[in-house]
């Protein structure tokens, strides 16, 4: 005899008629009883097909990879759902089935044994939120990987019963210490017995190679040659069905072999399952199952646990269960009656001098706490009074105190005693939600979809101390509006800031080495961004390679800080990518010049005379210093020194400076140091 | 302002700073002073060796040229740069500093500098 009160996933046989007629989208309706529940659920399922189509041409016709992985998050969203109406569905019928078979067989159905037998405990509010997976990535992720950022889509499936939901795509890159899903996610309708499955998809997200293309020597050749993680992928693109099997035997029940779409295919990353025992008014953690392997190419190393805060509000806790007039004795010889209003919720009786007092929301006369520790007995048939009376007793700091309630007639103090013995099994059912009341808070409505809070990781925290000088965070707010422009431009900016571009992303090379010659019409400085924008947050090393186009800077941009400051307040942009490779920046450096940054020798060659300098040179002087993209600057600033070899204070000769100045700018620990 | 105003009380109530005039030397284009400095808010603090005080962000004196003229002016290796001409020095990035040391048009810096052996030796004495 199956227990109503479980929920059971239903696995469909594979090759069955019906998982047939799921995968050509067609259901028989005779199948199903056309109960009110079956075509409420009929309903879903239309709705979830025509979603689900939706889904199908959004992903056919979009070109962005973005919009890609979103499209498939949802369609993968639809077609669980779709596998659960099923499944819930065919559960049904077979109860149905069975209830028909037994009810023929037993005759009437049994008479209920006792007060608790039978009794369904109340059902409940189940939220989960802040969920936190953390991440483990090995050192050589960061130091030897040569090439782009390894980067996926992830998002959570949570399931209870047959609603589902998901959570937000987040971008997963070396840069993040976590995955956080920010979303707070409600099941209105769950029993104690819930079974919270947590589900994390990933889909890598680089751009797709043409596997069928390249021949298989071709492919390992030049899987040996590329860098360690594109050589991985192309291996993988190379040989699609190697991860499949692994990634999908955990998720065979729960995906469904939908219609072949191509486009961004997520995979079953990792799973757990939570239940009444995990739920807790505070954070917790608990243990990942992890499918897949390093070899796949959606695999993110995950540490293997996941934070989150599970809550339950069981409805006991936050509905009236039961409220009505009652008489309270309140002792005396012979005992007096009082008249009140009693509402039971929560772990309370509350007594209201009169109905209208609840309502009002006046505070009540008295509270009588029903919790796990009270006693509640029906008493003799009082001679005095023709009905039963209820007797409370708790224990207040080891002393019993009994309150004897009346009702009015015997079918209230029946329903009276109803709702207790129903309260007590909803508490024993609830357990540790019925001491006290859990805080839920509900999501706040949805902001229209332009802000994607990029993620911080715990290696990038900006602070900005010392903000007496207002050019020190004027300096950083025009770093961090360059790395925005800069972003754009590589057209891999956030969603929002395609509505301040004129033109759709350009080629989409994170390697910034190629853009910076071809932005003459920018700001002079900007293309020293270029090599800035790796490190903005490093306030240590780098902001001496930009000192010198910072002076400018600080002051001219303060227009443009206005017209920018709105994204900015908007979007925490923390997407750097840490290690471009050395040749990256050195042909950066070579080609544009670099302007004697560090050095004085900077300084033009222009005058000759004695002191007083003629005024008109400092500002000369200032300007190659700053500007040290033009490459006068840089062959200003080599050619300079060259008389100077003889003396006890030269400077080294300009190939050796400039080599070492080279080196000093791109080691990000140099505490650095200037001769003057 | 603020903290540059509670150092300039600790300076003036423990006397701490020397006076140190350079007269920088001209060599070819270039004026020399012949040292070097270290340091900066927008530089790392932990890494400078000079400061007792890892989170001193200040300008730090951190090569004296030999026989140039700053060690003929007295400046020591290890001494922190207060003012240059009246310049503050104790809240500037690290290119701010050098470019105040190195106007062209001037050609004599008046440095005020402490130096930690001088604050030992005035926390040696007051003890």
């Amino acid at each position: 005899m199956f227990c109503r009160t479980q929920t059971t996933r239903a696995a469909i046989a594979r090759g069955s008629a019906l998982e047939m007629e799921i995968r050509r989208g067609k259901f028989r309706r005779s199948v199903f009883l056309d109960t009110l529940q079956d075509s409420d659920i009929q309903k879903k399922i239309d709705h979830e097909i025509r979603m689900r189509d939706g889904a199908c041409k959004l992903l056919a016709a979009c070109s962005q990879r973005d919009q890609a992985l979103e499209a498939a998050k949802s369609l993968l969203t639809c077609n669980t759902r779709i596998m659960a109406y099923m499944s819930e569905l065919q559960r049904m019928k077979e109860a149905q089935v069975m209830q028909r078979v037994a009810r023929r067989s037993d005759g009437t159905r049994s008479s209920d044994a006792g007060p608790m037998d039978d009794r369904l405990p109340c059902k409940g509010k189940v939220a989960i939120s802040d969920l936190r997976i953390p991440l483990m990535w090995k050192d050589t992720e960061y130091f030897k990987n040569k090439g782009e950022l390894h980067r996926c889509a992830v998002f959570c499936l949570l399931q209870v019963g047959g609603e589902i939901h998901d959570t937000d795509m987040v971008m997963v890159d070396r840069t993040l210490t976590d995955i956080c899903f920010d979303n707070t996610i409600v099941f209105s309708e769950a029993s104690p017995g819930f079974e919270l499955r947590v589900e994390l998809y990933s889909c890598c997200s680089e751009e797709d190679y043409s596997a069928g293309s390249a021949p298989r020597k071709l492919a390992s050749k030049l899987s040996s040659s590329l860098g360690r993680s594109a050589g991985k992928k192309l291996r993988v693109a190379m040989d699609p069905g190697a991860c499949s099997p692994t990634s999908n035997a955990g998720a065979a029940t729960l995906l469904l072999p939908g219609p072949a779409v191509a486009g961004p295919k997520y995979h079953l990353l990792a799973h757990t399952s939570l239940s009444l025992s995990h739920v807790q008014d505070s954070f917790r953690t608990h243990d990942l199952s992890i499918s897949g392997n390093e070899e796949c190419s959606y695999w993110v190393p995950l540490y293997g646990s996941v934070c989150c805060r599970l809550a339950a509000q069981p409805h006991c806790m936050t509905q009236q269960m039961m409220s009505g007039c009652l008489k309270v004795k309140l002792g005396g010889d012979p005992p007096s009656w009082t008249n009140v209003y009693g509402v039971l919720k929560g772990t309370n009786l509350f007594c209201y001098h009169r109905q209208e007092d609840m309502e009002a929301n006046v505070e009540p006369a008295f509270t009588i706490a029903i919790n796990k520790e009270t006693r509640i007995r029906a008493s003799e048939k009082d001679p005095h009074s023709k009905a039963q009376s209820i007797c409370i007793s708790n224990q207040y700091g080891g002393e019993e105190v009994t309150h004897t309630l009346s009702a009015d007639s015997r079918e209230e103090t029946h329903r009276w005693m109803e709702a207790f013995w129903q309260q007590f099994c909803d508490m024993s059912q609830w357990k540790q939600c019925c001491d006290d009341l859990m805080k839920i808070e509900l999501p706040s409505p949805r902001k229209p979809a332009l802000v994607t809070s990029k993620q911080g990781s715990l290696y990038h925290e900006i602070v900005i101390d010392t903000s007496d000088d207002i050019s020190t965070v004027t300096d950083i707010l025009t770093r961090r509006m360059q790395e925005l422009e800069l972003r754009s431009q590589l057209g891999t900016s956030p969603p929002w800031m395609s509505l301040f571009e004129e033109s759709p992303g350009g080629p989409r090379t994170p390697r910034l080495a190629r853009h910076s010659p071809r932005s003459p019409h920018r700001l002079p400085h900007s293309p020293l961004s270029s090599l800035r924008c790796p490190w903005p947050g490093l306030l240590s090393s780098d902001a001496s390679l930009t000192s010198d186009s910072d002076s400018p800077c600080s002051t001219s941009p303060c227009s443009r800080h206005r017209g920018w400051a709105e994204p900015l307040s908007l979007s925490s942009p923390r997407f750097r990518p840490r290690t471009l490779s050395l040749d990256a920046k050195l042909s950066t450096l070579r080609g544009r010049g670099y302007g004697g940054v560090l050095q004085c020798s900077c300084q033009p060659p222009s005058s000759s005379s004695l002191a007083p300098i003629p005024a008109q040179c400092v500002p000369q002087a200032t300007l190659s210093c700053s500007s040290s993209t033009s490459s006068n600057s840089s062959s200003e600033g080599s050619h300079s020194p060259s008389s100077l070899d003889g003396t006890p204070f030269s400077r080294p000769s300009s190939a050796r400076r400039s080599l070492r100045n080279l080196r000093a700018k791109l080691d990000p620990r140099n505490w650095l140091q200037s001769q003057v | 302002m603020s903290s540059f105003l509670s150092q300039l009380h600790f300076q003036l109530s423990c006397a701490l700073q020397q006076r140190i005039e350079i007269c920088k030397l001209r060599q070819g284009e270039h004026l020399i002073l012949g040292f070097s400095i270290g340091g900066g808010i927008d530089q790392d603090p932990g890494q400078n060796p000079f400061s007792e005080d890892k989170s001193d962000k200040g300008i730090y004196v951190t090569r004296v040229t030999p026989g140039g003229p700053a060690e003929v002016a007295g400046l020591m290796m290890g001494d922190k740069v207060m003012q240059v001409n009246g310049w503050d020095m104790t809240m500037v990035t690290h290119d701010q500093a050098r470019k105040r040391l190195t106007k062209k048009n001037e050609d004599i810096v008046r440095l005020l500098v402490t130096r930690k052996s001088l604050e030992q030796a005035v926390r040696h004495s007051m003890m």
